[in-house]
């Protein structure tokens, strides 16, 4: 018999415990290339689109270079029985990894704050009055993880919360950067961000140009965190643009 | 019908969609009747099925099964493990299956749906003893390290089916698995040895790239009403009518496993005897969506 319930043997994977990896660039050695080959300020191809799963009011699947997420949206329904009275609807947030996201089995359990992060990401965006009483559910599961997980689960759950008709200010995108050394790489992948110094990560309306959240860790200089607010901004005015081109391209199929 | 109820009056009256609301057996025994369904098929029509292999590059084999809109993802993680005293030459395949909230508006974090852990079971049951993978495979060095292959599959979309979408996704994850090169350190630890060109110690599996997969079960799972058989139910027919059959058979048609789990209808053998006929149709329908799904991949 395989697999004995509570008898579950302790198992390890076979590329871990290797010799450690060399890092991906030298100091003040300029002339690196990024792992996937892209420019510092290049981020990965984005693909996104709208439908993807049918029994949810509204979702979206994202995928940039390794990374994939779906975000599935629900409600605006009935809140929970415990909850008081609100004149506003509530937004409810919740992320989750798959157990083979990760390259060692299971490690996607580590990230419990992006919940509560997605939800104030969000919350700013939202026109909450719009739906009293109610509650809009807003789960995201992360297929595979490549880098950059929560900014792409942020974009991909705006476009989720848009396919569902939720009234909105605006779409909302999200980019990071990571800043190795003395370099600013734009959209991180695993590789780098498990040897960045620091990291920033904006998230914002484009049309408005409005920032809903901005977060940042680790060692920064004052023009650094200017330059890369600025990247941010920059790339997310591009993504704006590559999920309004999904949202239409998927509403003129309806039409047809 | 002639039974002179509310709902037999009003049919002529309120628009289609109201009246599949508020009277969905009703609406669904007028479609019986006529022997199809609302979604056009015919009773004993499964829904269009494919089968994506290699959906996850993060794993050493995966595979995406769609059942109409019922979604699944099966991957599998190698890792290693020692052996069990008493079978030392045999490796282990751990199965579960997961429905996240994502996938339908009755599962919630925290609560998670009832029909998971039934699933899982019956998914473990089924693999393991359908003789598909032989243990026997998965050992490397004998009573010092096997492999442990992590089966893990998410349904991503609920819409009924469920096991047979998840087995779908399992088997055909199987068949996508590739197995590492791995090779013995001084540590007694099984270590990657593919790609680093250190080619110091010789691979304890070099050979053993694929595992040989024995009969593949597949199955389908069919809805008793009345004298109706449904086969393939949406997740709308499901909550309708609650008498379930789900029938495994291998690729050669032998009966894996028959799983009837109570509910308001009590079958009969002949009823029993049809959904197996219905199954073996299926099962000459999955065996070539799977194998065009396997030689699509070779060519790329």
């Amino acid at each position: 018999m395989a697999a004995k319930p509570g008898s579950a043997p302790t198992t390890y994977s076979p590329n871990v415990g290797q010799k450690n990896r060399p890092p991906i660039f030298k100091d003040n050695d300029l002339d690196w290339v990024r792992p996937d080959g892209r420019g510092f300020h290049q981020c990965r191809p984005a693909f996104f689109r709208t439908g993807a799963v049918n029994s949810a009011s509204g979702s979206a699947y994202a995928e940039l270079g390794n990374t994939k997420v779906i975000v599935s949206v629900f409600g605006p329904r009935e809140s929970k029985k415990a909850m008081m009275y609100s004149d506003t609807g509530r937004l409810n947030c919740n992320v989750s990894y798959t157990t083979f996201a990760t390259p060692v089995r299971g490690q996607g359990l580590d990230h419990k704050e992006f919940s509560s992060m997605l939800h104030k990401a969000l919350e700013g965006a939202i026109m909450l009055e719009t739906f009293p009483k109610t509650t809009v559910d807003v789960f995201a599961l992360v297929l595979e993880s490549g880098g950059s997980d929560l900014p792409v689960v942020i974009s991909c759950a705006s476009l989720a919360l848009a396919d569902a008709g939720i009234m909105m200010y605006d779409l909302v995108a999200a980019v990071s950067v990571a800043c190795l050394g003395k370099n600013l790489v734009i959209d991180p992948i695993l590789e780098e961000e498990s040897f960045q110094d620091g990291s920033l990560m904006l998230t914002c309306m484009p049309s408005r140009y409005e920032v809903t959240q901005l977060t940042f860790t680790g060692e920064w200089s004052t023009p650094d965190i200017n330059e890369a607010m600025q990247l941010c901004l920059d790339a997310c005015k591009k993504l704006g643009k590559v999920m309004r081109t999904c949202l239409k391209d998927a509403a003129s199929a309806s039409q047809e | 019908m002639g039974l002179p109820n509310a709902s037999g009056d009003l049919s002529t009256e309120v628009e289609v969609d109201a009246f599949r609301r508020l009277f969905p057996l009703r609406f669904f025994e007028k479609h019986l009747l006529e022997s199809i369904r609302p979604d056009a098929r015919p009773l004993g029509r499964a829904r269009d099925t494919t089968i994506a292999l290699g959906a996850v590059a993060s794993a050493n084999g995966s595979a995406l099964a769609k059942i109409g809109s019922t979604t699944m993802l099966a991957a599998i993680k190698m890792e290693v493990m020692t052996p069990s005293m008493e079978t030392p030459d045999e490796g282990c395949i751990a199965i579960d299956f997961h429905m996240p909230p994502i996938c339908s508006p009755i599962v919630r974090p925290g609560r998670p749906a009832e029909a998971a852990p039934v699933v899982a079971k019956q998914l473990s049951d089924t693999i393991l003893s359908s003789g598909m993978i032989n243990l026997k495979e998965l050992s490397l060095v004998s009573g010092k390290a096997a492999w442990m292959a992590y089966l893990d599959i998410y349904c991503l979309d609920a819409d009924g089916a469920l096991f047979d979408a998840a087995l779908l996704a399992a088997v055909a994850a199987f068949s996508h698995l590739e197995i590492p090169v791995v090779s013995l350190n001084d540590d007694g630890k099984i270590v990657l040895s593919e790609g680093q060109g250190l080619s110091d110690r010789e691979p304890v599996n070099k050979e053993k790239r694929k595992v040989n997969l024995g009969s593949i079960p597949f199955s389908l799972t069919c809805i008793l009403h009345k004298n109706h058989i449904l086969a393939d139910p949406t997740s709308e027919e499901e909550s309708i009518m609650e008498t379930f059959v789900t029938v495994v058979l291998d690729s050669s048609s032998q009966l894996v496993s028959l799983y009837k789990p109570g509910g308001p209808v009590l079958a009969y053998t002949s009823a029993i005897q049809d959904c197996i006929a219905l199954t073996r149709q299926r099962v000459k329908e999955l065996r070539k969506i799977l194998e065009e799904a396997i030689s699509g991949m070779e060519v790329d």
